[in-house]
């Protein structure tokens, strides 16, 4: 579902803002092609994956410091090193990966990502670097239960949305329910707990996942495939026919020297060991606290701006009197409603990949500002009604002193009024801590993002979920005491 | 002949259907005490609220010192409030503020005055209504009167040439209506011009120079106090009075 989703809000913006289009692309291959040139020009590559796919990409804790590693990091490498420039990585989920090329956010993708005739439509794909195959991981107490993909006959399978797999599974399978989530990690845990039978993914992923796995096996997956459906290829924009020309260089080294199976896939393997050895959740304390980090400037951000574009709005929600200044008063209410009624989820998206079309903002600014945008407008209607709330005859005793309106607003009215908004504003900032999650479908590495790295870097589903609850409490807890404090405070004058 | 402070001319004021001033033309010298008095919603308040235009003429002209305030921008006629305070029957005073923040806060966001030299101004004001050792404390704190004294130093802190009163005393416990007339007598003696809505007659016989009796929308009678408590000419305001007097 989200993909689609995502496939109809690019669809919008780029009829909204006019970019791209069949007319522009073809113009971008015969012409006007310099896809190669700008990166060289930009001296940085970045690369778009989702790394929840070990040992294609994959998160590892190196030294202390969490990294990106895996097979497709180290194609990516040598693509950079190829020409010339300096590779970036850049984590997101698999569904936003593509609409992240096409407005820009990234210059390639490269996630175990298999050119389907779909995908093609809408980006270019290099040669293929990587020829695998399928298996189908289950629990090791099943071993002689299933033998391949026609043993689940009234069984669930599972296979990351997305995914080729996934719409594999469904075609090639009869009476067989497939179960679709956005993280492998996830289809492990339900694995693990008998909600599914088996886990369709890609061979290498199955030999990581049983190598760390003791209660899991895997077994052949005898799908029927053409030879495009196992393999994977890396993707540019449409039209940079120049770039993906030069890249295919690199890619043919790649494939003819077996670099995948010889080197790549080696180094990924050592990676999940160290990765692996350690599971505690201690082990991963730091990702937990950049989580907490990323979740409180977002909260705090947000809520600063927040409360600044809600004071303008609720301001301009006042204003009365002649045409311009009505003009105004509906815009503003307008903004309200349309805030109020559409989901913060669309809105995160929109702010992100839309917005991105004409500024190129990072994930972390794209997503406190689509969170203050969003909480601007709530809290427009708690001032909105903290303001209605203090009686008239403070303006008039204020007017009469000569004050003007503004003054009058700022020194009178809005001291009071905040006391009675308070107690909402905190509840808000309380909400925004929980509600600013969101931003994990953009790679923010706020609370939830870190917790589902830790969750496919341990290969345990529960422990880090619960360590997040713990954390969430914590930090809710104590705002809503400090904020406790600071009411009473007030209420005391 | 003095120039008048306040002039009103052919004012009329409608809310909706409802006419509540119908056609008032009258005038205040400098220094004169105006008493105005009327049965209650007979439209003494609205009166008083377009003197300062809290409330806007629906017809008329106000003019203050020659100036005509129906036809002047919004920032002149903030400028000229400053030279009216007022007072409200219920005090109105800022609650989240202590009894000398409500009296700085005017004269310095508005006047500009240093807090020091507000501060100063506030001490001397609140000595003249005999509140300086409240200074400190929160107007929920205080007694009625205590309230509606702040509430008259704090509006003589921008040094008004005309003080509006809208029924200071009516919210007050009895044994607290004198303390505030007092204050309101003194100021009068010291040569404010005044004009008091109210219904305290002992007030209105010895201290106002002339008597506005104000019914159904017009001022029906305009005499001084001897005359009118003496010989009221409408049958409105016999009736007025023989109802208050008894
Ligand atoms: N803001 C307002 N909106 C509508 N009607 C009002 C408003 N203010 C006063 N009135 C009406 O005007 C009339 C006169 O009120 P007011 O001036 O308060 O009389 P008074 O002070 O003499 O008792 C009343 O009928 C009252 O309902
Ligand atoms: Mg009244």
């Amino acid at each position: 579902m989200p993909k689609k989703l995502l496939i109809s809000i690019v669809f919008i913006l780029t009829l909204l803002t006019g970019w791209g289009g069949s007319t522009h692309f073809t113009t971008a291959n015969a012409a006007t092609d310099n896809s190669l040139t700008k990166i060289q020009k930009k001296g940085t590559l970045v690369m778009g994956t989702s790394p929840d796919y070990p040992p294609y990409e994959f998160q590892a804790t190196v030294h202390g410091k969490t990294k990106i590693v895996g097979m497709d990091v180290a194609v990516g490498q040598k693509i950079a090193k190829d020409l010339g420039v300096k590779l970036k990585v850049k984590s997101m989920s698999f569904d936003s990966l593509l609409v992240a090329l096409q407005t820009g956010k990234v210059d390639m993708v490269i996630s175990g990502m298999n050119p389907t005739p779909a995908r093609k439509k809408n980006v270019d794909f290099t040669h293929l670097y990587y020829q695998g195959g399928y298996s189908i991981v289950i629990n090791k107490s099943d071993k002689g239960i299933y033998q391949d993909k026609d043993s689940f006959t009234g069984k669930t399978l599972g296979a990351q949305t997305g995914s080729t797999m996934y719409t594999e599974s469904k075609k090639q399978t009869s009476n067989t329910k497939v179960k679709g989530m956005t993280s492998v990690s996830d289809l492990i845990l339900a694995l693990q707990n008998h909600k599914i039978a088996g886990v369709a993914m890609e061979k290498p992923s199955a030999q990581a996942y049983v190598a760390n796995n003791k209660q899991l096996a895997m077994i052949p997956s005898h799908f029927n495939l053409s030879a495009d459906d196992t393999v994977a290829a890396v993707a540019f924009k449409k039209g940079s026919t120049a770039l993906v020309n030069k890249v295919n260089h690199s890619v043919d080294q790649i494939k003819n020297q077996d670099l995948v199976n010889k080197t790549y896939l080696p180094a990924a393997g050592k990676y999940l060991k160290t990765n692996t050895v350690n599971t505690s959740m201690w082990h991963y304390w730091k990702a937990f606290l950049t989580g907490v980090e990323y979740t409180l400037i977002i909260t705090v951000c947000a809520t600063f701006f927040g409360f600044i574009l809600g004071v303008i709005l609720s301001l301009a929600r006042m204003l009365q009197g002649n045409p311009l200044k009505t003009a105004i008063r509906w815009l503003a209410t307008a903004y309200v409603e349309f805030i109020r009624g559409t989901p913060m989820m669309v809105q995160v998206m929109f702010v992100y990949f839309g917005l991105g079309l004409i500024v190129n903002l990072p994930a972390l600014t794209s997503g406190i500002i689509a969170i203050a945008l969003n909480s601007g407008a709530y809290v427009a209607e708690y001032i909105r009604g903290g303001i209605n709330s203090v009686d008239a005859g403070q303006t008039e005793a204020a007017r009469s002193l000569g004050m003007s309106s503004g003054a009058t607003m700022r020194y009178v009215i809005l001291p009071q009024a905040i006391k009675n908004i308070w107690p909402s504003l905190g509840n808000e900032f309380i909400t925004l801590i929980k509600d600013s999650s969101i931003v994990s479908i953009i790679g923010v590495s706020e609370l939830i993002f870190q917790s589902n790295i830790v969750r496919s870097d341990t290969y345990r589903g529960v422990a880090p979920i619960a360590v997040i609850m713990v954390l969430y409490f914590i930090m809710t807890f104590t705002a809503s005491r400090i904020l406790n404090h600071f009411e009473r405070k007030m209420q005391h004058d | 002949m003095t120039k008048p402070i306040i002039e009103v001319q052919n004012l009329a004021k409608s809310f909706g259907k409802n006419a509540v001033l119908k056609d008032i033309t009258e005038q205040v010298d400098p220094g004169q005490v105006i008493v105005v008095i009327g049965p209650s919603g007979g439209g003494k308040s609205t009166f008083l609220r377009c003197l300062n235009l809290l409330e806007t003429p629906t017809s008329g002209h106000v003019a203050f010192n020659g100036e005509d305030l129906t036809t002047l921008d919004t920032k002149r006629v903030n400028e000229l409030r400053e030279e009216m305070g007022m007072v409200f029957q219920s005090f109105n005073l800022f609650p989240n503020m202590t009894v000398l923040e409500n009296i700085k806060l005017a004269p310095m966001k508005v006047k500009g005055l240093s807090d020091a030299q507000a501060t100063q101004r506030a001490h001397e004001l609140l000595q003249q209504v005999n509140l300086d050792d409240h200074a400190d404390a929160f107007p929920t704190s205080l007694s009625g009167g205590q309230a509606q004294r702040v509430a008259i130093a704090r509006a003589l802190a921008m040094d008004p040439k005309v003080m509006l009163f809208d029924e200071p005393t009516s919210a007050l416990d009895p044994e607290m209506v004198g303390e505030v007339l007092n204050v309101m007598q003194e100021l009068a003696n010291q040569g404010m011009t005044m004009v008091v809505v109210t219904h305290e007659m002992g007030f209105a016989k010895s201290v106002a120079d002339r008597i506005w009796f104000m019914a159904d929308g017009f001022i029906q009678e305009n005499s001084t106090p001897a005359d009118f408590f003496a010989h009221p000419k409408t049958e409105r305001a016999q009736d007025f009075l023989s109802k208050i007097l008894l």
